[in-house]
């Protein structure tokens, strides 16, 4: 996957001598570790800075909430720009609890809440990451992100613990 | 055996030999003859042979399959977690085992003592029908050891099976009751006899409900399976009263088929009552099978009809639904006729065998055949169909060996 | 607005009544209530447009239950191009209650679709066995008590879609065996089944049955170019706990599309209606036969007359 990566660097330098960075990406952090959701992978060092230099809007990825006006048509609808939103981390939306019964009676006990269909934390990310990396034919493997740990070995039957023969199991 | 006929055998017929003294149980048991020359009749018999073969491969395969399970005697198919045991054991046994209640009906109940000669066979042909097929059915269960569970641990009475589960155990009990006289007679219990004459209007009423509903009910199990079950074999609405109309015909069928085979190969057991009055008995059987063909035939095409089947008539599976009602409804139908029009018994008995063979047809193609006509063909797996083999032998050697001993050909001498 | 009267225990009242001969008239009026589910039963919304055959879900199923080792690692994605007998796709086994499927559509790219039992509002199994072993919980979760199965197999006759697997292999305790939605570990308390959190991509949303169909409806109208419009699930087979939503036509993705709306249960009560019917008027119905039947027969043997009559037989 490297050589791919490399295109995409080569890619976000040409954006970047276009000088189309917004200046108020500058308090934008550079990288950011996210190691929240699980223990089957490793760590993942995001390259912040990276994939805003190659997507060259924050509403990609970010909705409304940086104030930009959003690229779906259907955000458009309510969400016409103005200014950002008090918090634009991910998890800040996301929840990482998406299917506990708190997070679901939550959602069924404000009448008023219209985005109930938000994905938690880890759909968000996936779907978010994997939506255009695959549409881009790049780094789209489990492991092209992200190591899997010994716990994640045992958890799909891989490597160290990965079935050796003998089963016969014929449906 | 009909040999020994000839050089003065006479079967046991009375509780006494013609010097007074009783027929001990061993002596009833082996037919009046020596050890040896029981035995060595046996051997002369080359039928024993053939069944001596399918024990020999049959019975290491029957106890594999409790050794190792289902798996290993089956295919363990998931799309057909029926295969051959029950299709043939269950949904073909039964139906050719409706012989017990048509002619306890007929005798019993409407009074037509022109056929008590044989009534017994039609009862024993029942009796043992339903006795393999719940054989059948404990070589097929998963854990036939709970076969209980329906009855006493934990019911479903919803379930179409728990009916049929219940129906069958009622129903072998009734049809055990109603041949009580022949044992009583071999064995010389009279009490036993009187009894079972006193309530046998009840046996029979209960033996024609519990048989409508479970001929029926088998094949309202075949309703669970809308869409499975290829549309021309299949009527949510008329799927029981085809199984029951058949069951019918297919009872009777049997008893002229049997009645023919006994008359052939068991001729030294049948009194001459019964050999006298056979050729008649079987045109009056036609009759009632032809009234039951005529009336399948029709509501087989309701059937067709009401669910608007008619397209597939013309497909290949179409094809195939018409070879089985020409070979199994429409060819015994016409000869059924003939032999009632023209008296001749020997039309009937062939009419008889085309009708025992289209509903052997009709059930396989039910269960087997058709299940799942859009996913794949299943072609039981050969342990299922030696399994099949050996039960199905079991079944004709017991079936031989009480025509040979109890009253069921012939009438006991004693009065009692 | 939920009817009240379940229509299965609707019947098995009625046969239960009947079975002990004990009809009364109110076991053979017809008509009942439909069961549309529980009010606030459970349900998973699968959305196949967003799967990307990761297989985390068949690993996280195999976690929950205890499953035997599988014959490949879960992240070995050969397995797709696997058939099983009869040249039929995977499908759930004794040792794999869910497995993910591959399928190349003529509206490019692959589909990957998730196959486990669908926890049918009525389901065909419960509504077949005869030991009761199933039960459908006020959760939503079809669940079943394997101490008390005899190994009819029934159940797998009436699943419309394939789903109980048989533990053919097991000669002392073959049971069936199926995917319960995680009751006894997670259902119960509330808590979604294994496969629904672990999926990376939330292919699955998790929640109330009558809140998903609103979702599904929701995400159609949104993104009307996106979706087929249509919730398989929402009514087929009298409806299930489990929905979906697919980007393609479903037969293309291996669902039965000619299944109807009907529940099995809706398919076999006409023959129970008459059960009932049987009981209570066959034996009033042959006494009366028999009576007529032998009455010129008892007559003559009154008069000492022994020519038989012919009549009887109708």
């Amino acid at each position: 996957m490297g050589g791919s990566r490399k295109k995409l660097l080569a890619l976000g330098l040409a954006l970047l001598m276009g000088g189309a960075l917004p200046g108020l990406l500058k308090a934008a952090p550079d990288t950011i570790v996210m190691d929240k959701l699980g223990d089957l992978y490793g760590p993942v060092t995001f390259d912040h800075n990276f994939h805003m230099m190659i997507t060259g809007s924050c509403a990609t990825c970010h909705h409304h909430t940086l104030g930009e006006a959003p690229e779906d048509e259907r955000c458009l609808r309510c969400h016409t720009g103005g200014s950002p939103a008090e918090t634009v981390a991910c998890k800040d939306c996301h929840p990482q609890d998406r299917f506990s019964s708190a997070y679901l009676e939550k959602l069924e006990q404000d009448p008023y809440l219209y985005h109930t269909d938000r994905p938690g934390l880890l759909g968000a990310l996936h779907q978010q990451c994997l939506g255009c990396h695959q549409q881009f034919g790049v780094a789209y493997g489990c492991t092209d992100c992200h190591e899997r740990t010994e716990k994640g070995d045992a958890f799909y039957r891989s490597g160290d613990y990965a079935p050796q023969g003998g089963s016969d199991d014929k449906h | 055996m009909n040999r020994m006929l000839e050089k003065g055998f006479r079967p046991i017929d009375t509780l006494h030999k013609p010097d007074g003294t009783p027929w001990s149980f061993k002596e009833k048991m082996m037919l009046g003859l020596s050890p040896q020359e029981y035995w060595a009749a046996q051997l002369r018999n080359p039928f024993n042979w053939i069944l001596a073969a399918i024990f020999a491969v049959g019975t290491p395969i029957i106890v594999g399959r409790f050794i190792f399970g289902l798996g290993w005697a089956t295919h363990g198919s998931y799309d057909y977690p029926w295969g051959l045991l029950l299709g043939w054991g269950l949904f073909v046994m039964v139906p050719l085992s409706a012989s017990g209640f048509m002619m306890g009906t007929t005798v019993e109940l409407f009074g037509r003592k022109d056929f008590k000669p044989i009534e017994r066979l039609g009862l024993l042909n029942g009796l043992l029908g339903y006795f393999f097929a719940v054989v059948f059915l404990q070589v097929d269960l998963g854990q036939p050891w709970r076969l209980i569970y329906p009855m006493f641990v934990s019911l479903g009475p919803a379930a179409v099976l728990f009916l049929v589960a219940w129906h069958v155990a009622t129903y072998l009990s009734v049809q055990i009751a109603e041949l009580i006289p022949a044992v009583s007679e071999w064995m010389g219990w009279p009490k036993a006899k009187r009894f079972i004459k006193q309530i046998v209007i009840g046996l029979t009423v209960a033996g024609i409900i519990l048989s409508t509903l479970h001929q029926g009910a088998l094949g309202a199990l075949f309703t669970y399976a809308p869409g499975k079950v290829h549309p021309l074999w299949y009527s949510s609405a008329f799927q029981w009263f085809h199984f029951l109309c058949s069951a019918i015909f297919a009872g009777l069928s049997m008893l002229i088929v049997v009645s023919t085979l006994t008359k052939w190969f068991m001729r030294w057991r049948c009194d001459e009552t019964f050999l006298k009055s056979l050729d008649r008995l079987t045109v009056g059987i036609a009759k009632g099978a032809a009234l039951a063909l005529v009336t399948y035939l029709v509501i087989k095409f309701i059937g067709v009809a009401h669910d608007n089947d008619w397209k597939y008539l013309f497909s290949g599976w179409g094809q195939w639904f018409m070879f089985e009602i020409a070979l199994g409804v429409i060819v015994p139908l016409v000869l059924f006729t003939s032999a009632v029009r023209n008296n001749n018994a020997t039309t009937a008995r062939w009419a008889a065998l085309f009708a025992v063979l289209g509903i052997a047809l009709n059930r396989l193609n039910t269960s087997l055949v058709t299940f799942n006509w859009n996913l794949y063909q299943e072609i039981p797996h050969w342990r299922e169909f030696v399994i099949t083999i050996t039960v199905y032998a079991t079944y004709i050697l017991v079936y031989r060996a009480v025509l040979a001993r109890l009253p069921i050909l012939f009438t006991w001498k004693d009065k009692s | 607005m939920m009817k009240k009267i379940d229509r299965r225990n609707f019947l098995k009242g009625g046969l239960a009544g009947t079975a002990a001969l004990a009809v009364t008239g109110k076991a053979t009026s017809g008509k009942a209530a439909s069961f549309e589910g529980y009010p606030d039963s459970m349900g998973v919304l699968v959305d196949l447009t967003k799967c990307v055959g990761c297989r985390t879900c068949e690993a996280a199923c195999n976690k929950e239950q205890g499953l035997p080792e599988p014959a490949k690692p879960f992240n070995d994605t050969s397995v797709f191009d696997e058939t099983g007998h009869g040249g039929m796709p995977r499908q759930p086994t004794e040792k794999a209650y869910t497995v993910v499927n591959r399928y190349d559509t003529e509206s490019g790219g692959p589909v990957y679709r998730k196959i486990q039992c669908n926890h049918c509002n009525e389901p065909g199994c419960l509504t077949s066995c005869f030991v009761n072993a199933y039960t459908k919980t006020p959760e939503g979760a079809v669940i079943y008590d394997p101490k008390v199965c005899v190994g009819c197999r029934t159940c797998m006759i009436a699943c419309p879609f394939h789903i109980p697997a048989y533990s053919y292999s097991s000669t002392i305790n073959p049971i069936i065996k199926k995917c319960i939605f995680c009751y006894d570990t997670r259902l119960k308390f509330g808590r979604p089944p294994a496969c629904v959190e672990a999926c990376p991509q939330e292919v699955m949303v998790f929640g109330k049955r009558a809140d998903l169909l609103r979702l599904a409806r929701q995400r159609i109208k949104e993104n009307p170019n996106k979706y087929i419009d249509h919730i398989y699930g929402e009514k087929e087979m009298g409806g299930t706990s489990w929905l979906y939503l697919s980007g393609v036509p479903f037969e293309e993705v291996g669902f039965n599309t000619t299944l109807g709306n009907e529940p099995v249960i809706s398919y076999v009560k006409e023959f129970l209606g008459i059960v009932p019917m049987v009981l209570t008027i066959w034996p009033a119905l042959f006494t009366g036969f028999h009576l007529l039947a032998t009455r010129k027969e008892e007559a003559e043997a009154g008069k000492k007359d022994n020519n038989k009559g012919e009549g009887g037989r109708s």
